[in-house]
């Protein structure tokens, strides 16, 4: 009897929101009313709410001094021409400034500057037999004068290590992030599935 | 342009400084959201959707309250409200009566040590009497949500050891029956609250 009392303590005390903002339907609303005339927990606890949320709904608006909005409007004032310029487009500008320079000079020094850049890229270029300005032979001539072949060669060996080395640890990186987040991941799924398939109640740390 | 951003701000400096305040424990800290969210505003004039200001002041306040309570420091903020405590325990037991004022800044520091989104969206809604469909776009969850979170932060309010005993030392538990209407009259009143809109 005195579960069931307070069952219906417990649904009433819950309904209290519902009820101060008329979300409860008319029979609710009637069961509530009645319970709360009825109990007197209930009763004060329905007052204490209607105490609060009536002062709450009292609490006035507020508003700042003027002074803490001066700087927002000093950043109006004098960053007025600023904010306004930076907020045109770069684009715009540019066709602003290119609008006031004279037409032969707007397209002579392009036009001038084009034909320099392709006369200069053509003399870089390779001759008709392939070969460049700078012949393989003078390359070669150049560093045979500061290293003998030995050296080349053992550089060229160390080389080879080094590259050997680095695609070995490559390998090994991608086996170990593999295993880490694919693979022990993976089987580790699997297996909970497996298990909790059979019916097995032993499985630990079921990732699923 | 300008005109209208200042009108703007004269709409709307209201809404975000109240809803700062009511959040934040440091007069300070809410002048300075209502500062930033105004900064922010002119910063993104061209980008925003003007129809939906309102929403928007309010999502960026809302942002700028949960910034500010993070840098909050743990202790200065319990010095400051045991502080404001003191101060209003020593004047209420001077008083007889009952002191509704004294009841109201508690009952504001309570709201101010919910957490969030309880406290956002009882400031909202209770306080400044925004709609669900309001909040919901605030704060970026379902109405429905937003109706679970409200009763849930009602209860935690209520629920503020300090508020309700001083609402037991005013009105004495158990001393005095609640004033019960009828359900009608309830009703009335309640469509009333609801609608409540400052």
């Amino acid at each position: 009897m005195s579960n069931n009392i307070e069952s219906q303590c417990y649904v009433v005390q819950l309904q209290i929101d519902g009820y101060i903002d008329g979300d409860l339907s008319q029979s609710q609303q009637e069961l509530f009313m009645s319970h709360v005339h009825s109990c007197e927990a209930c009763a004060q606890e329905f007052h204490y709410a209607q105490v609060v949320q009536d002062t709450v709904l009292e609490l006035p608006q507020l508003d700042c001094n003027d002074q803490v909005l001066e700087p927002v409007h000093r950043l109006l004032k004098d960053g007025d021409t600023k904010i306004n310029t930076s907020s045109q487009s770069i684009l715009s500008q540019i066709k602003a400034l290119v609008s006031d320079i004279p037409a032969f000079i707007r397209y002579g020094v392009p036009v001038a500057l084009s034909v320099a850049l392709a006369v200069f890229i053509s003399s870089s270029l390779p001759d008709a037999d392939g070969v460049n300005s700078l012949s393989q032979d003078q390359v070669a001539l150049e560093v045979n004068e500061q290293y003998s072949p030995e050296e080349v060669f053992q550089a060229l060996q160390d080389l080879n290590l080094a590259i050997d080395y680095l695609n070995q640890m490559s390998q090994r990186t991608e086996v170990m992030i593999g295993n880490r987040f694919l693979v022990t991941p993976l089987q580790d799924s699997i297996n909970a599935s497996f298990q909790r398939t059979r019916g097995d109640t032993t499985v630990q740390n079921d990732p699923i | 342009m300008r005109a209208q951003y200042q009108q703007a701000i004269e709409q709307h400096r209201q809404r975000v400084f109240s809803f700062a305040r009511y959040s934040l424990r440091a007069n300070e800290d809410a002048e300075d959201v209502t500062q930033e969210v105004f900064i922010k505003l002119w910063q993104h004039w061209q980008k925003i959707d003007h129809s939906k200001l309102g929403g928007w002041l309010m999502r960026v306040a809302h942002n700028a309250v949960i910034d500010h309570v993070r840098k909050q420091r743990p202790m200065q903020a319990n010095i400051d409200h045991y502080a404001e405590v003191e101060e209003q325990v020593g004047s209420s037991s001077e008083e007889t009566m009952l002191d509704q004022e004294n009841f109201k800044q508690q009952l504001q520091l309570a709201i101010k040590s919910l957490a969030d989104p309880f406290r956002s969206i009882i400031v909202m809604r209770d306080v400044q009497g925004l709609s669900y469909a309001e909040i919901r776009d605030v704060l970026d969850i379902s109405e429905s949500q937003v109706k679970v979170y409200l009763h849930r932060g009602r209860r935690k309010l209520r629920d503020n050891a300090d508020l309700r005993r001083l609402f037991e030392t005013q009105f004495g538990r158990g001393s005095r029956k609640p004033n019960l209407v009828d359900v009608s009259a309830q009703q009335a009143a309640n469509d009333k609250g609801s609608n409540h809109v400052k």
